[in-house]
């Protein structure tokens, strides 16, 4: 099951504005982000504090930008502020994979398409695997083989990526001859 | 005269799945030429091409009844096994109305179907079923009409929605697959549930099949054959259950490979669905033991050229790779070498005792 490349991965971009928009949405799931917009053009920021504010949402620098304590928080609110949103929003994300997609998937439940939304992968390249056995999802993961959270099996980190779980997939590696189990590596960090 | 169903055979446990002397011998057998490589290989879905497996669209056999049945053990185990994006309702009825004009139109001694207006009228006499319901009203089957029917077929099927020059698996009863997971794929485009396939992009083997499916024509369906070996007669070989079936791979010696070792075909086609637009894709699984394929001389000839000569990519992606040499020395051992007819057929009618 080894895989040479990832057809099912997408190929990322760095962020431009996309000026056939109204208004544009940036998330990003930490404070440090790369946007540039012409500037004549207004862009709202919304993004995550970073771990050392252990909670608190920082004041933000201007009327267009907005903390939030976690990913999870900022996509909640990402979702009510869709469903009253009208044709002409432009979404932009910036951040993990994982984190890509999770925005991705609720923007495409509020009705948003593939053209609105631009995504630039930053930060840690750690995956998220999913268990095609048990389902559980495996966070942060950096190495080729990984210890499944729910069911125990060791799953090899196949090179097939589901945006619509925002997950690649985690194939038990002994399934034939338990125990031939070679050593994890260090590949994703 | 209808089919004599084999009410009692299993894909699990036992494993007490055989074929018959005439399904031997209607086995769609993949290989028509002494090497294998991937290739486009679709063809229009109609009669001839060389197995009656092709006679109708959606071919039932001696083993329907068995396969309707271990569908249900696996759903039981696993809905999800079957899903349905939501906005591919439209697809879903196509595929009810496919099937069942199909299988009634072609087996008319096991299936009715009578439709006056929306009120339809379903009789399948294999599972003992007789349902009337509306059309187009879902709440008046037990469950969505896509998986109310493709519980009533054999082989897997998956809608694919056309949108954006591409197309998206938006839905599917996937209970018999070789290794790939419906849960994982669904909503992937083309090329994204094909990633896993070595060799075969880099050749240009999706673009090319993509084109020609987005121009694929209500009315007239085509097909192709694809293949893998499994060992015992399983059917759901799924990554999902690959905890429990790997370590049957394993189990093979020189001993025991000749009735192990199945070759797993997938009879492919493609129907383009008339109000959704989308396309129905079957995959029926065909399982046929190494010891059935040597009683056809031609087969166990053709069988030992192509495995010896398939590229180890190959070997290892079809996951051959504990027992392929073991076959290649069995089958070297039939073959003398001497030419074989093009195609696939048997190229003899009965089989030795």
């Amino acid at each position: 099951m080894s895989d040479q490349s990832i057809k099912s991965r997408p190929v990322y971009q760095s962020l431009a504005m996309d000026l056939s928009g109204l208004r544009h949405l940036l998330v990003s799931d930490s404070p440090a982000y790369r946007f540039e917009a012409p500037p004549d053009r207004e862009v709202e920021v919304w993004f995550v504090a970073a771990p050392d504010q252990e909670g608190r949402i920082p004041p933000s620098g201007t009327v267009r930008e907005r903390g939030f304590r976690s990913p999870r928080h900022l996509i909640d609110r990402l979702d009510h502020r869709l469903a009253q949103e009208r044709m002409g929003l432009r979404l932009y994300v910036s951040g993990t994979e994982g984190f890509l997609w999770d925005v991705f998937n609720t923007a495409q439940r509020a009705g948003m398409t593939r053209q609105e939304i631009f995504q630039c992968q930053s930060g840690t390249q750690a995956r998220r695997v999913a268990c095609v056995h048990c389902r559980t999802f495996n966070h942060g993961v950096t190495t080729t083989i990984v210890r499944c959270d729910g069911c125990g099996a060791n799953l090899f980190v196949r090179d097939h990526f589901s945006r619509r779980l925002s997950a690649f997939m985690g194939v038990k590696i002994d399934a034939e001859v338990a125990g031939e189990v070679p050593p994890a590596e260090q590949a994703y960090s | 005269m209808g089919i004599q169903f084999k009410t009692d055979e299993t894909f699990r446990d036992d494993f007490s799945y055989r074929n018959s002397d005439a399904a031997i011998l209607r086995f769609p057998f993949p290989f028509g030429e002494d090497k294998y490589m991937y290739s486009v290989n679709i063809e229009p879905h109609g009669k001839a091409g060389g197995s009656p497996a092709f006679d109708h669209a959606f071919d039932v056999d001696e083993h329907y009844v068995a396969e309707c049945r271990e569908r249900a053990i696996v759903l039981d185990h696993d809905p999800k096994r079957c899903q349905v994006l939501p906005h591919m309702m439209p697809a879903e009825w196509d595929t009810l109305e496919l099937l069942m004009e199909s299988l009634s139109t072609d087996y008319p001694e096991h299936f009715s179907l009578t439709r006056d207006g929306t009120a339809w009228h379903w009789i399948n006499r294999p599972l003992g079923l007789d349902r009337r319901f509306v059309f187009g009203d879902a709440s008046t089957l037990p469950c969505g009409p896509f998986e109310y029917i493709t519980r009533q077929a054999q082989g897997d099927f998956t809608l694919q929605d056309q949108r954006d020059d591409n197309l998206y698996v938006d839905g599917g009863m996937v209970t018999t697959q070789a290794d790939w997971s419906l849960e994982f794929d669904i909503g992937m485009s083309f090329h994204e549930w094909h990633g896993p396939v070595p060799l075969a992009h880099e050749i240009g083997v999706f673009d090319r099949a993509l084109q020609y499916l987005l121009r694929l024509q209500y009315g007239h369906p085509v097909r192709r054959l694809n293949w893998t070996m499994t060992i015992n007669p399983r059917l759901d070989t799924s990554p999902e259950n690959y905890p429990d079936w790997g370590p049957d791979r394993t189990t093979v010696t020189a001993e025991n490979i000749a009735g192990k070792l199945h070759l797993r075909v997938e009879l492919q086609t493609l129907f383009r669905l008339p109000r959704s637009n989308a396309i129905l894709f079957g995959i029926r699984c065909y399982l046929i033991s190494l010891q059935d394929i040597e009683r056809v001389e031609k087969w166990r000839k053709r069988l030992h050229r192509v495995l010896a000569t398939l590229p180890p990519e190959l070997v290892e992606y079809k996951g051959l790779t504990r027992f392929h040499h073991m076959a290649v020395s069995r089958l070297a051992a039939m073959d003398d070498g001497a030419p074989l007819s093009l195609g696939i057929q048997p190229d003899q009618a009965r089989l030795p005792a």
